[in-house]
């Protein structure tokens, strides 16, 4: 029997029906891509991204925007990597030799503190969101060059980064089928189980769907929304530190540049996960269902070796054809409230 | 004794005089209408005692007792419910979401703190049994009809046990039979001892349901006097500014 609501369910779990279909393609299309080695070449590309998009799935999901998370992961991995490692050519560090532990736990506070100083902006300086998080981005990167003067900071061969390493590369475990699984995964996977959590069975998270949906309601109940605003983008800047975290310890060396143009690719990986950008809608499952597609694309088709520009069509393309289906959606909602409205 | 005590109210936007030392009060088992045209303050003096505007002058007194409602929060917890003119619900949430919101029940403390969805649905449900809706807590608000989505805004109101309800047009966005169940709800509070504040254009209601109507023009108290003391044309000269005072 034909009913509006069954066909909203499929909708909504689109996400994974499409990545099971897009799997098969590859499958088929080449004889690496159902290999150890690529499915965890897969996850471990999904492993950064997937962090960031938790975090911007959080400011979403409240009605805001955060454009600044690229850089401020950039900063954090070369703060985090700067403060461990020699001064001078080669690596360019800052000759302090911090402990590792708490060059980590500097460059995450670094990062929810660029959150919140993000957050302050716009709820005491009543600035709109989209302006102040992209004037961040701007800040921080051009930060980062201005600090370095553009030398790439190394932590190339020296002991204190093995903490680096340990999140970026190190191997926790061997799973039958989807290869060594890297500690990256496995934190990843940890950070979606708790904003899971959070979104779905805490306060915290019924509030900021509540700020998304109806800003006004939420204020005249009562919520604190600029402070629930400013801890979204703590958050959202802490998370972006832990994606930098994961990043230095893959790509060894820090350049400027690291993490540029990242953030397409995140609001991408949201979107596609069904993520509201009018704010109030979306989860953190469907957020995850969208990085992983937008990784398994990735991988598929550079073992199909299509051409660098190719990928960027195909991945544009993606993202407009999760925009339609969404569009799709909102159409079907009105559709079956007409419906139910005129049975009664 | 008064429940809710307003002397002297006012409150200016600049240069502009919304209310001027406005007084009102209500007894419990008491209900009062508030009328007047639209700029006659009536809105402010609804968000002053929710708690969403501070007055420029004024004191409020809850039982006899000076207090401050600095914020939405503090009002329910002196006793005043709320239902907003536009209801205030979330779309994007279910029907027992948006009853709960702001006061979710939890299980844990802090951080480890866990919302409660069964006990919370549960609830949610006696409240629209209690409300004679057909509402059910897990659908959500965006597909509701106008008397659906009253019925969520009124189960609000019965979370905890107010004494002072007020009520900004409620009837004024729903059909002509949900009117009644809203009406009969407002002489129900009535008979139980709560202090009822009906904020209304709608001459009928007011006089169905209220003991006593003020009316406020310009942002001053014009009249205040029992509904058996008079009757609609006086009323409705009075908002008009046709008669200048009662």
């Amino acid at each position: 029997m034909f009913s509006y609501n069954r066909l909203l369910f499929l909708i909504d779990h689109l996400i994974w029906g499409i990545l099971v279909l897009v799997f098969v393609f590859f499958i088929f299309q080449s004889e690496y891509f159902l290999t150890e080695r690529n499915i965890s070449n897969i996850l471990t590309a999904a492993a950064v991204l997937g962090v960031l998009v938790a975090g911007q799935t959080f400011v979403l999901i409240s009605g805001n925007f955060d454009l600044s998370t690229e850089s401020t992961l950039g900063l954090a991995a070369l703060v985090g990597i700067w403060l461990i490692v020699p001064a001078g050519p080669t690596t360019f560090g800052g000759g302090i030799f911090m402990n590792p532990y708490l060059s980590i736990i500097c460059s995450l506070s670094m990062g929810a503190l660029i959150g919140y100083i993000i957050g302050c902006l716009i709820t005491y300086g009543n600035m709109h969101n989209f302006i102040v998080t992209l004037a961040a981005l701007l800040v921080i990167r051009g930060l980062m060059m201005a600090f370095t003067e553009g030398a790439p900071v190394s932590g190339f061969n020296n002991p204190s980064a093995d903490v680096f390493y340990w999140l970026g590369h190190e191997k926790a475990f061997k799973l039958p089928g989807l290869g060594k699984i890297s500690v990256a995964v496995l934190a990843t996977g940890l950070v979606y189980i708790v904003c899971h959590l959070i979104l779905k069975h805490h306060k915290f998270g019924r509030e900021l769907y509540a700020i998304g949906g109806n800003r006004d309601a939420a204020e005249a109940l009562g919520i604190n929304v600029n402070r629930r605003i400013r801890q979204v983008y703590m958050l959202s800047g802490l998370l972006a530190a832990l994606g930098g975290w994961m990043l230095a310890g893959r790509v060894v060396s820090i350049q400027s540049n690291l993490g540029e143009t990242f953030i397409f690719t995140v609001f991408a990986g949201a979107v596609i996960g069904g993520v509201s950008l009018q704010g109030g809608r979306g989860t953190m499952l469907g957020a995850l269902g969208g990085v992983l597609l937008l990784s398994t694309i990735d991988r598929g088709l550079n073992l199909m070796q299509v051409s660098v520009f190719w990928i960027k069509v195909i991945q544009g393309s993606v993202i407009l054809v999760a925009m339609l289906i969404d569009a799709q959606r909102v159409r079907l909602k009105e559709l079956s409230i007409i419906a139910t409205s005129e049975k009664k | 004794m008064k429940i809710l005590e307003l002397k002297n109210i006012s409150k200016s936007f600049g240069a502009i005089h919304a209310l001027e030392n406005v007084d009102l009060d209500i007894n419990p088992g008491e209900a009062l209408g508030l009328m007047g045209d639209n700029g006659a303050g009536k809105s402010t003096l609804v968000k002053i005692v929710a708690g969403n505007f501070s007055p420029t002058n004024g004191e409020i007194f809850v039982a006899g007792k000076k207090t401050s409602i600095s914020n939405p929060l503090e009002a329910r917890n002196h006793g005043i419910e709320i239902v907003y003119q536009d209801l205030k619900l979330c779309n994007n949430l279910t029907a027992s979401a948006n009853v709960f919101l702001g006061r979710e029940i939890n299980s844990g403390f802090g951080f480890f703190s866990r919302l409660k969805h069964t006990a919370m649905n549960d609830r949610a449900a006696e409240l629209f049994g209690e409300l004679q809706s057909e509402t059910r807590p897990h659908d959500v608000v965006e597909r509701m009809s106008g008397g659906q989505r009253q019925a969520v805004a009124l189960a609000r109101t019965r979370l905890s046990d107010p004494k002072i309800v007020l009520l900004d047009e409620p009837t004024a966005a729903i059909s002509i039979r949900q009117v009644a169940g809203i009406l009969a709800r407002i002489k129900q509070l009535k008979e139980t001892g709560h202090a009822v504040i009906l904020v209304s254009h709608r001459m009928m209601d007011v006089f169905e349901v209220c003991d006593r109507v003020a009316v406020l023009r310009r942002g001053n108290k014009i009249a205040d006097k029992p509904i058996a003391n008079t009757n609609p044309e006086e009323v409705t000269g009075l908002i008009t500014g046709a008669l200048e005072k009662a």
